[in-house]
């Protein structure tokens, strides 16, 4: 579903700054996957989905969406395929349109007409869907977007991507900036949407517990690489406890690299 | 007199609904606008004189303020040029443009010509005063232009381009080029300027190139007094509250050019107040929002 090959990404190239945040980086998800993927701030886990979705172009490497090299696509060429979410509960909605205005841009992917499709089937419909979310929301369907709390609006938001139908859901933290309670209920309907409708998933999380215990698969990045990747079996019988084990091993080993360089490098030196 | 007022501000009014889809929708200031009104008036001007029926003119005013919106959202788009420097490129150019239209002139009288409104005085005559059927005329052509902006902000296109003004990224998430709706947004928007530049050549019996020097801050200052009028979000109100606006405005730049001799003012001045008029719009607006009680968004 997606392939990236030998991806990497630099910020201010060729200047004193330069900072590869995404460095020789390969990935294949195959088709209902469900990717958790953790790491530390700034281990580049928002900017590779930039680069998935468009907003930011590789320094090097190619993606691959569908078995279509998108590399130079822009972002809403890709967009067809992607349904994005993000921390913000404020970044999928427009604030100042009605709930059904909203549902009406995103109910379907693509350049709009200037067509009215909102009629009384498509609201219809809207009530329909908005009735699963069970927070009420079917009788407010006149009312701004910015009267909606923070929890309803990611609730919505993500009803609006499920019904763009897209292969593949980017899922950034989407529930970091709810309340524990309201981000338990996106976390459930998450989980329904993306089993009803088998979407490939990749979920960003700073949540060990929930890295662990959503999807089939998980990721861990540190400096712009993977370090860690699971799945199956072995994913299933993983706690947070081995999971810090496995990340200090592996740093362990990092230091001891570097340490072999310092001093090979101080060696050559002299 | 009154009429007068009446007349002028909803010419102006087609002009400010112009500026409020490119303001207030798009959020993209444009100030194409200010060659893009006197274009209108001198294509206008121009096809009358040169024998054209007035509807073609108006057609071809319209069509020729579509195509200076993109060439500003085009600017903007391609050289990655901010928006207010695309406009201010698009405006200086039209000057030349306008002038090349009018044959090497600066303006062009209408007076020998057979306009749209000789057409409603012709039908007028004996039957109600001119003045009243002018009136009535520009009503029903602001009422049409006010209506078919209504329902094309009802239709899915309409939609998003309420929504590229909020959220701009909702948008390409969408799968919408940004790009192609700022171009059909400037176009559009363009389009309704030149119209009324057009009716207002006519109105006033001649095109001139400098005919549009400061309209997009009266057209932004009628935007803002409308909305001190009506508060509210459905688009209906909130295209109403524009052709409002602009018939204040004009009610307001009336009361200075008769009265403002009390104070020592000459016609010369009516531009400062326009602008202070936006300034203290501005500030009202900025001081009810620290208040809390959320006036619109300035």
């Amino acid at each position: 579903m997606i392939r990236l090959e030998n991806l990497e990404c630099t910020f201010d190239t060729g200047t004193p700054n330069a900072k590869t945040v995404i460095k020789n980086f390969n990935l294949r998800v195959e088709p209902g996957e469900f990717v958790t993927i953790i790491g530390s701030n700034g281990a580049g886990k928002t900017t590779l989905f930039n680069l998935i979705s468009g907003s930011l172009m590789p320094t090097s490497g190619k993606i691959w969406i569908k078995d279509q090299d998108v590399t130079a696509h822009p972002e809403y060429k890709r967009a067809r395929y992607l349904g994005r979410i993000f921390q913000d509960p404020l970044a999928g909605t427009a604030s100042n349109m009605t709930l059904e205005d909203n549902m009406m841009i995103t109910c379907k992917k693509g350049f709009k007409w200037p067509v009215i499709s909102l009629n009384r089937k498509m609201r219809a419909y809207f009530r329909d869907q908005l009735i699963h979310l069970k927070m009420g929301l079917e009788g407010r369907m006149k009312e701004n977007v910015s009267s909606l709390s923070g929890g309803q609006r990611q609730a919505l938001t993500l009803l609006m991507m499920v019904l763009s139908r897209p292969a593949i859901a980017l899922l950034d933290e989407h529930t970091a900036a709810l309340d524990p309670r309201n981000a338990a209920i996106v976390m459930d309907l998450t989980t329904r949407f993306i089993r009803e409708h088998r979407l490939t998933t990749l979920m960003i999380t700073h949540n060990m517990n929930h890295a662990i215990a959503y999807g089939s698969r998980l990721l861990m990045m540190d400096a712009g690489e993977i370090i860690i990747d699971v799945a199956g079996e072995e994913k299933a019988h993983l706690t947070v406890p081995r999971l810090l084990e496995k990340f200090a091993d592996i740093r362990r080993e990092d230091f001891g690299n570097d340490e072999m360089l310092l001093t090979g490098g101080g060696r050559s030196g002299r | 007199m009154l009429e007068g007022i009446f007349v002028e501000g909803l010419i102006y009014a087609i002009m400010a609904l112009g500026v409020f889809f490119t303001f207030r929708i798009l959020d993209f200031p444009d100030l194409t606008v200010d060659g893009s009104f006197p274009m209108g008036a001198v294509i206008m001007a121009t096809s009358l004189t040169g024998g054209q029926n007035p509807l073609a003119g108006l057609l071809l005013a319209f069509g020729g303020g579509v195509l200076a919106g993109f060439v500003t959202a085009a600017i903007h788009n391609r050289l990655k040029v901010p928006h207010l420097l695309a406009g201010i490129l698009t405006m200086t150019m039209l000057y030349s443009v306008n002038i090349r239209i009018l044959d090497n002139r600066a303006n062009l009288p209408l007076l020998r010509v057979d306009t749209v409104l000789t057409h409603v005085a012709a039908w007028a005559e004996n039957r109600v005063p001119v003045e009243w059927a002018v009136l009535v005329f520009f009503i029903l052509v602001v009422l049409i232009v006010k209506l078919a902006l209504d329902l094309f902000f009802h239709t899915d296109m309409g939609l998003v381009f309420g929504a590229l003004g909020n959220n701009e990224q909702m948008v390409r998430v969408q799968g919408v080029n940004p790009a192609t709706l700022k171009l059909i947004g400037v176009g559009l928007s363009n389009g309704l300027v030149a119209l009324s530049g057009a009716f207002a050549a006519q109105y006033q019996g001649f095109a001139d190139v400098n005919l549009g020097q400061g309209i997009v801050v009266s057209g932004l200052a009628s935007v803002m007094l409308g909305e001190f009028i009506i508060k509210s979000n459905r688009i209906g109100m909130l295209t109403l509250r524009v052709i409002l606006g602009a018939i204040l405005f004009k009610a307001i730049m009336y009361l200075g050019r008769f009265y403002g001799y009390y104070i020592n003012m000459t016609p010369n001045d009516l531009k400062l107040i326009a602008g202070i008029l936006i300034i203290a719009s501005l500030a009202v607006t900025n001081y009810r929002r620290i208040r809390g009680k959320g006036g619109t968004a300035a």
